[in-house]
């Protein structure tokens, strides 16, 4: 469609991935309603989930999953040549994700527990951007569909696209959610990234963090207030260390 | 004003009937925090026993059934290099019952702001006008300091208001709707008893308030302590979540986008209500950022409540319901700011 | 017994059916209705900056447009967004106007891109103007930095086509560089007209440039202002005010005779969403234009 006297491009597309669940590229096909227009907009050269074709020639890679092994990091370097914007999709590729937990075990430990016998080699887990240069992440676990409509709509159209500049504390309010903190519960959306639309929280469920941190994070503050509202400081530490996202945060 | 009073089980009979043709919002019980109190919303009912008047305050305040968190503002058909723009305004009738004389107050407040000064909104006009406001006296809520700014007492801004006095409501009839709503029912006329009873009522409320915030001079000490301390204190444990604004009766600051469908055939404009408090506030085109740090925010916010909004409509934007006070974790809350800034100038 | 609400149905109210016209502050109800307008001609300036002239396609909204000098619309882009510009054309041509626009960011960017014959939508005007009534029979000093040429260009038109209602003119304008240079087939024509001083200055000078180099404030190192009968328009970047605001009050002009245009970020030029404020003043209600002894008064305004 021509708008503006200008004729969109349709970039070529192609989605990848690594270690993880595979969850996010489920969500890249889903959403029934607007994927014939989504893959009509793009065009799709290299996607397991969707297409047999495994073309080499695309614009836009999205990467799903982290880095676990040596022979991952090889292959993503190759898609990393081919492509001109590479985008980590998901908590994983953007933060090592669930995996990252091992990273605080001994590796070897860690892969008798998991694979016994069958012992696999296996590295420290590693988000994308600790592998290859990213143009852009797109945290969430999973990756939220409608931020990568957005997205692709930005870089085929150039719409505007901005990750939200605020807590997931404001879209839980904008559901009239109740505080799961005032419920004496754990809550990381003071200090997560919004634009999830707070679904746990509204669910029952206080945050974990799956977006990583929101810009400019009062932790200090955070973690006085968890300490003052009696909240469980190693249930706390466990979930900053679930997604990968806060490390760091406690010293 | 016309007053007459309503006996409860009259009153319930004219609630049910209003369910049956319009859609009412009441207070609903819908948990209880970790403290154990019970945490009310303001909802569409649809029975008389989902209503709770007797609820202390609520965890959001009513302004979102005037000015929704999201709106779409305009709609937009794409087509053959062209566009066309649609805008719609609400048009179905609804009763919010229940409101507390502050959040009637802080109705006032958003009327002045959207309907009586330039530029008046008719997304808002639209929806005020087809609001029936029924609004009720209360004891004093934990925290509230509205007596402090005189909008513990409300003479206009609802259709009927109503104070509880055992069997009966003296009631308030402030339009001719609220009086043609009030005759579908058997009210009577105020007798001696009824005026006594009801002036016993009003100044047991007024003397059980609990918090007390001293506003006086509050603009120009604001303006004298704008490098407080006090700013850089509570400052320091800003979120920057932007939760006082969204709770707040009388914040009204938003943002717009847009969105597209995937295949370009429609569009919308839509409005986000947003915070002062949020990093990206005043940050400008280019990305300069005029509020970088969340002391400056904080303290403007403090200013647009009690200062600049004094300045424009003679009255603080604040209505005291210590809303922005209960929902903030970091507990930041406007008795204790203010009550530091008058101890700073007698230091 | 039953009870029956007359709903009220806001587009029948008389304020909602009048022809639309945004100079209607107090009573204007159709505020988000924009009036569609065309791209009929885009001219290269820089390589960040292309004028748009735009047309308002319905003809009676057209004729029934105004603005004054210093006033912006509120451009839209569906799908994209809407922003806040300027108007740089002459307030006597009414409907067709003209926009100056750099590229900075997404709907500024997609119209660099447009053609010719795209549809745009416009608010406005919104905000407040020039007093150029004010200033008939004064000296008139307008001065401009950078894209603050395009805000100029309004009350400089204003001020050519009646330039007999004015004492002595100057323009004075300077850029960082040649190649910054805004409206440079325009200013043989302004330099022409009888009595207009225009001078122009750059900071870094290329290999071509022959003209005056330096700070824009040495301009007014051989001009005379009599306090008393001249007024000022600075328009630039804020950093520029405090330049040559400061500079003309050492020469005795007072800072209410100066005039200074403000820039916020803003999402509805209406005083409604409150992003452009500065403290209790609304960039787009009290502003864009302000006074600079206003502007000094304002917390945190440059």
């Amino acid at each position: 469609m021509k708008y503006l006297g200008i004729a969109p491009a349709r970039p070529k597309i192609g989605v990848f991935d690594f270690t993880g669940c595979e969850g996010c590229e489920l969500q890249l096909a889903n959403k029934e309603e607007t994927l014939g227009p989504f893959l009509d907009a793009i065009d799709i050269v290299n996607f397991r989930e969707v297409t047999t074709a495994q073309g080499d020639d695309y614009d836009i890679a999205l990467i799903d999953g982290c880095i676990s092994r040596g022979d991952e990091i090889e292959r993503l370097k190759k898609i990393r040549q081919n492509a001109k914007v590479l985008v980590a999709v998901g908590s994983c590729a953007s933060f090592g994700g669930v995996n990252r937990m091992k990273n605080v075990l001994d590796l070897a430990e860690a892969n008798t527990e998991v694979y016994g016998k069958e012992f696999k080699e296996t590295l420290y887990t590693r988000s994308i951007k600790e592998a290859v240069k990213v143009d852009l992440e797109i945290p969430g676990c999973p990756v939220s569909k409608a931020e990568v409509e957005r997205i692709v709509q930005h870089l085929v159209w150039n719409v505007a696209f901005q990750f939200p500049n605020y807590p997931v504390c404001l879209e839980c309010k904008q559901r009239f959610s109740t505080c799961r903190m005032e419920m004496g519960e754990l809550c990381l959306g003071s200090i997560t990234r919004g634009g999830c639309n707070a679904p746990c929280p509204a669910g029952g469920l206080g945050c974990w963090g799956c977006r990583g941190p929101a810009p400019a994070p009062n932790y200090k503050e955070f973690l006085a207030l968890a300490e003052r509202k009696g909240m469980d400081m190693q249930l706390l530490a466990e979930r900053l260390n679930f997604f990968g996202g806060f490390e760091g945060v406690l010293k | 004003m016309l007053f007459k009073i309503l006996y409860k089980d009259d009153f319930r009979t004219l609630i049910e009937t209003a369910m049956k043709s319009v859609e009412v919002v009441a207070p609903k019980k819908v948990g209880s925090n970790a403290r154990g109190k019970p945490i009310h919303h303001y909802l569409p009912v649809t029975s008389f026993e989902e209503i709770d008047l007797s609820y202390e305050t609520t965890e959001y305040s009513a302004k979102t059934y005037f000015i929704p968190y999201l709106e779409n503002l305009a709609n937009y058909r794409f087509g053959d290099e062209d566009w066309e723009k649609e805008i719609q305004y609400r048009f179905e009738p609804r009763m919010i019952l229940g409101l507390h004389a502050c959040d009637i107050s802080g109705l006032l407040r958003l009327d002045k702001v959207l309907i009586h000064d330039k530029f008046p909104s008719p997304y808002y006009i639209a929806r005020r006008k087809n609001t029936l406001i029924v609004g009720i006296d209360h004891e004093p809520c934990e925290g509230g300091f509205c007596h402090a700014l005189g909008t513990n007492v409300v003479s206009h801004g609802f259709d009927l208001f109503l104070t509880d006095l055992g069997d009966r409501y003296f009631t308030a009839i402030d339009s001719d709707r609220g009086y043609i709503l009030l005759n579908k029912v058997l009210t009577h006329d105020v007798k001696e008893k009824d005026t006594k009873d009801y002036l016993d009522a009003r100044r047991r409320i007024s003397d059980a308030y609990t918090t007390h915030v001293n506003v006086h001079n509050l603009p120009n000490l604001l303006d004298i302590e704008f490098e407080s301390d006090v700013w850089k204190k509570w400052g320091a444990k800003c979120l920057s979540c932007g939760s006082c604004a969204q709770v707040c009766p009388t914040c009204y600051c938003y943002g717009v986008s847009e969105r597209v469908s995937m295949d370009w055939a429609s569009g919308a404009k839509v409005k986000q209500l947003y915070s002062c408090n949020l990093v990206d506030f005043a940050q400008v085109a280019g990305g300069h950022n005029f509020r970088p740090e969340a002391t400056t925010r904080l303290k403007y916010r403090y200013y647009h409540q009690h200062r600049g909004f004094v300045e424009i409509y003679d009255e603080p934007k604040c209505v005291g319901c210590n809303r922005c006070g209960r929902t903030c974790l970091a507990g930041i809350n406007p008795p204790d700011i203010i009550g530091e800034l008058q101890a700073e100038v007698r230091k | 017994m039953s009870i029956e609400f007359q709903p009220y149905d806001i587009i029948k109210d008389t304020d909602m059916t009048q022809p639309i016209d945004f100079n209607q502050r107090n009573k204007l109800k159709s505020v988000d209705r924009a009036f569609k307008a065309e791209i009929t001609n885009i001219i290269r300036l820089t390589d960040m900056e292309k004028l748009f002239q735009i047309r308002i396609v319905d003809d009676a909204e057209r004729q029934r447009f105004t603005f004054l000098p210093g006033q912006f619309v509120m451009l839209q882009v569906p799908g994209y967004g809407e922003v806040p510009i300027s108007i740089s054309s002459s307030p006597s041509a009414k409907g067709h106007i003209e926009l100056c626009i750099r590229k900075a960011g997404v709907v500024t960017n997609v119209l660099h891109n447009a053609r010719r014959g795209a549809k745009v939508g416009i608010r406005g005007p919104f905000g407040t103007h020039f007093p150029m009534v004010q200033m008939h029979g004064s000296d008139v000093l307008l001065i401009a930095g950078g894209l603050g040429l395009a805000p100029l260009r309004a009350p400089m038109f204003y001020v050519i086509e009646n330039r007999v209602s004015f004492k002595d003119v100057h323009i004075l304008y300077g850029t960082r560089q040649p190649d910054q240079l805004l409206f440079r087939y325009q200013y043989e024509e302004w330099s022409l007209i009888d009595d207009i001083n225009l001078q122009i200055i750059v900071e870094r000078p290329d290999a071509t440039w022959a003209g005056r180099v330096g700070l824009i404030t040495k301009l007014l190192d051989n001009i005379t202002i009599h306090p008393e009968k001249t007024y000022a328009i600075v328009c630039g970047p804020p950093v520029m005010f405090k330049f040559v605001c400061g500079r003309l009050n050492q020469m005795g002009l007072p800072m209410h005779r100066m005039f200074v245009s403000l820039e916020r970020r803003m999402h509805c030029g209406m005083g409604k969403c409150c992003r452009c404020n500065i403290g209790s003043t609304y960039t787009c209600i009290d502003g864009p234009v302000f006074d600079y002894w206003s502007v000094m008064n304002l917390k945190e305004a440059i």
